[in-house]
């Protein structure tokens, strides 16, 4: 005896009722529809030597559904035959076809016309159908013919699908006496972490995120969710982790009691190159940019990305999340780099012959003794135009970018060459 | 497998691979080998390059180029498949020049604008986390403020970053604080290399950027930084 399903009379109020009924007896089920599951059964002889005591325990089980239950070797024949059949049937292995055969068509639970077309053909029950030639039925009724002949015979196409248990990494504890203040919050956390991490990495999990729910004593809860760059199942990183969150943003009362629930994900299996450097550890990258959040939530902290676009200086905050390297490459030259000054500062420049002599802006202030330009440059017409005439100016010994906004008017200094 | 068996075997491996200035093997022992600059002429003067786990100071006036020794740095540094970090309370910073100098931007972490002492509270999270290879603090625009800081504040640092394959640089107009094993390089007035005579067309070619390392008996170098 290999498979059983349990039919409940009664449909149960949710599906996951039966599932869990199921479970009790073995973690591989899988539902047929809101009244059937079907219970793979292999394994179970040391605790249920006889299958009808299997069988009955299983009734018993089920009793409040008033459960029809069938035990036999193959899952669509006991999945027939429980739906068919009260109470208990059980069917030795290499029986299923001999007892499916006087059940009547209807057990299929076909479409009408496709069984209104077997009872003009004369066919009733499961065993006529299971005796047709199956060329015969597929020259008639194409794939779903030889597919009926199977299940009529007992004879099973698919696999157990079974459906994993949800799981759950929760841990929740009650305080004797409030607690004020993140440093003793700190040991408690680390008491709740410990075995909650070691049950993910027990089952091969790691948390992608978790949520801490404190409940305060004026009665109101503070909910904070912690989300790294990388899943983690290191207690030690998600303390410090939630104890950065809650120092930007603390609870507003002593702590009665707390919840953590983490979310589960597979762990990651990395493959090492044996000549590329290391990449960095995702935990302390995550741990290292949580210290940093006063930049990194406030938008200034980040890998800086360039914008395809001829704007002078133009580029957008990216998170930092370095990728794989590319392989080893060669900068270019040492280069003179600009010390940007944000805003542009106002300057008022005087002009010779069209060139500029003069600067003068805050911090800035001098004869020009030598410059190079003038370099025009607009676009973004269709947008937000821009067009600027730029010079390159030595003013005082520093080198200095200035511009002209050639559509507003006015002179800036765009920064410093250094 | 004993220290001088994996010493030639990471040799060997370096010379086969012909990768020997770029990236370090897995679990080597960063510390001794000095971070170059990506200058030879300045590597020669500085022993190498700026040494890891320690504090060490880029400083001279404006334009003269200390800007551009610190991105150069940094560009060696990501392009190696290193992380590098510019810590920048003034905001400026400019990608476009940054990644035109070869800055991998996707490898570097930058942190702009904040108060002095949050700035260097930052530096100090990034020396300790040891995922850099270089951080570099931009004090240029913040000097005065420098003087309002507390006594232990950089030796603080050093000691937060003494165990760590990280070199930290300062970069400022002026003195402000290198470690015993770290190197101070002195920038001096630039001079500017024009094209052609004054006039349309003309293009600021570089700079003529002078150096000295060293405190007591200090080496200069003379290098050109393109424009």
């Amino acid at each position: 005896m290999l498979f059983g399903a349990l039919h409940a009379a009664v449909v149960p109020p949710s599906p996951e009722t039966l599932l869990g009924l199921a479970r009790e007896f073995t973690p591989r089920a899988e539902p047929r529809g809101r009244d059937t599951v079907l219970l793979d059964l292999r394994g179970l002889a040391r605790a249920w030597p006889d299958p009808v005591s299997l069988g009955e325990a299983l009734l018993d089980a089920g009793r409040a559904f008033d459960p029809q239950v069938a035990l036999a070797g193959s899952r669509v024949a006991a999945c027939l035959l429980a739906r068919s059949l009260p109470g208990l049937t059980v069917v030795p292995t290499g029986a299923e076809r001999g007892r499916l055969a006087p059940l009547p068509l209807e057990a299929l639970e076909l479409p009408p016309e496709l069984l209104a077309l077997l009872h003009r053909w004369g066919l009733r029950t499961l065993g006529e159908l299971a005796a047709l030639p199956a060329d015969g039925l597929f020259a008639r009724l194409g794939a779903e013919g030889p597919r009926l002949r199977r299940q009529a015979r007992g004879e099973d196409e698919v696999p157990l699908v079974a459906v994993p248990r949800r799981e759950e990494f929760a841990c929740a504890l009650e305080l004797e006496w409030p607690v004020d203040g993140l440093e003793p919050l700190a040991f408690l956390l680390a008491r709740v972490l410990e075995p909650l991490c070691e049950a993910l990495r027990a089952r091969g999990r790691r948390a992608v995120e978790v949520a801490l729910i404190l409940r305060l004593t004026d009665g109101g809860t503070h909910a904070r969710t912690v989300k790294p760059a990388a899943p983690s199942a290191d207690p030690r990183t998600w303390r410090t982790l939630l104890l950065l969150d809650l120092e930007a943003r603390p609870p507003r009362d002593a702590i009665a009691a707390f919840s953590l629930r983490a979310e589960p994900t597979p762990a990651r299996t990395v493959q090492f190159s044996l000549l590329d450097p290391a990449q960095p550890s995702p935990e302390r990258l995550a741990e290292t940019l949580a210290r940093l959040q006063e930049w990194t939530e406030a938008g200034r902290g980040g890998s800086p990305v360039l914008i395809d676009t001829h704007r002078p200086g133009a580029f957008a905050m990216g998170s930092f999340a370095p990728g794989a390297w590319k392989g080893p490459s060669a900068p270019p030259a040492a280069r003179l780099c600009l010390r940007a000054f944000r805003p542009p500062r106002v300057a008022r420049v005087s002009l010779e012959d069209g060139a500029p002599c003069f600067v003068s802006a805050a911090g800035i202030r001098g004869a020009v003794t030598d410059r190079a330009g003038p370099w025009r440059a607009s676009g973004d017409w269709w947008d937000a135009a821009w067009s600027r005439e730029e010079w390159d100016v030595a003013v005082g010994g520093g080198l200095f970018r200035i511009y002209r906004d050639r559509l507003r008017g006015g002179w800036f200094v765009d920064g410093e060459l250094d | 497998m004993t220290a001088p068996v994996k010493a030639a075997l990471e040799d060997l491996l370096r010379a086969r691979f012909r990768v020997a200035a770029a990236p370090p093997l897995r679990g080597e022992d960063l510390r001794p080998r000095p971070l170059p600059s990506g200058i030879p002429l300045l590597d020669e003067i500085l022993g190498g390059g700026f040494p890891r786990g320690q504090l060490s100071q880029i400083v001279g006036p404006a334009s003269s180029g200390r800007t551009g020794v610190a991105t150069t740095l940094v560009a060696r540094a990501t392009r190696a498949g290193a992380l590098a970090a510019w810590i920048d309370p003034a905001d400026c910073f400019d990608p476009c020049s940054a990644s035109e100098a070869g800055v991998d931007g996707g490898r570097l972490l930058w942190l702009r604008g904040g108060a002095l002492p949050r700035v260097v509270s930052a530096a100090h999270t990034l020396a300790g986390s040891g995922l850099f290879d270089v951080v570099v603090l931009d004090l240029a625009a913040v000097y005065a403020e420098c003087a309002r800081l507390p006594a232990p504040t950089w030796r603080r640092l050093q000691r937060a970053l003494a165990d760590q394959p990280v070199a930290l640089v300062l970069l400022a107009p002026g003195h402000v604080a290198a470690s015993a094993g770290g190197v101070a390089l002195s920038l001096g007035e630039s001079v500017a290399r024009w094209s052609g005579a004054p006039g349309p067309g003309r293009l600021l070619r570089g700079v003529g950027a002078r150096a000295r390392a060293g405190r007591f008996q200090p080496r200069p170098a003379s290098f050109e930084l393109t424009a």
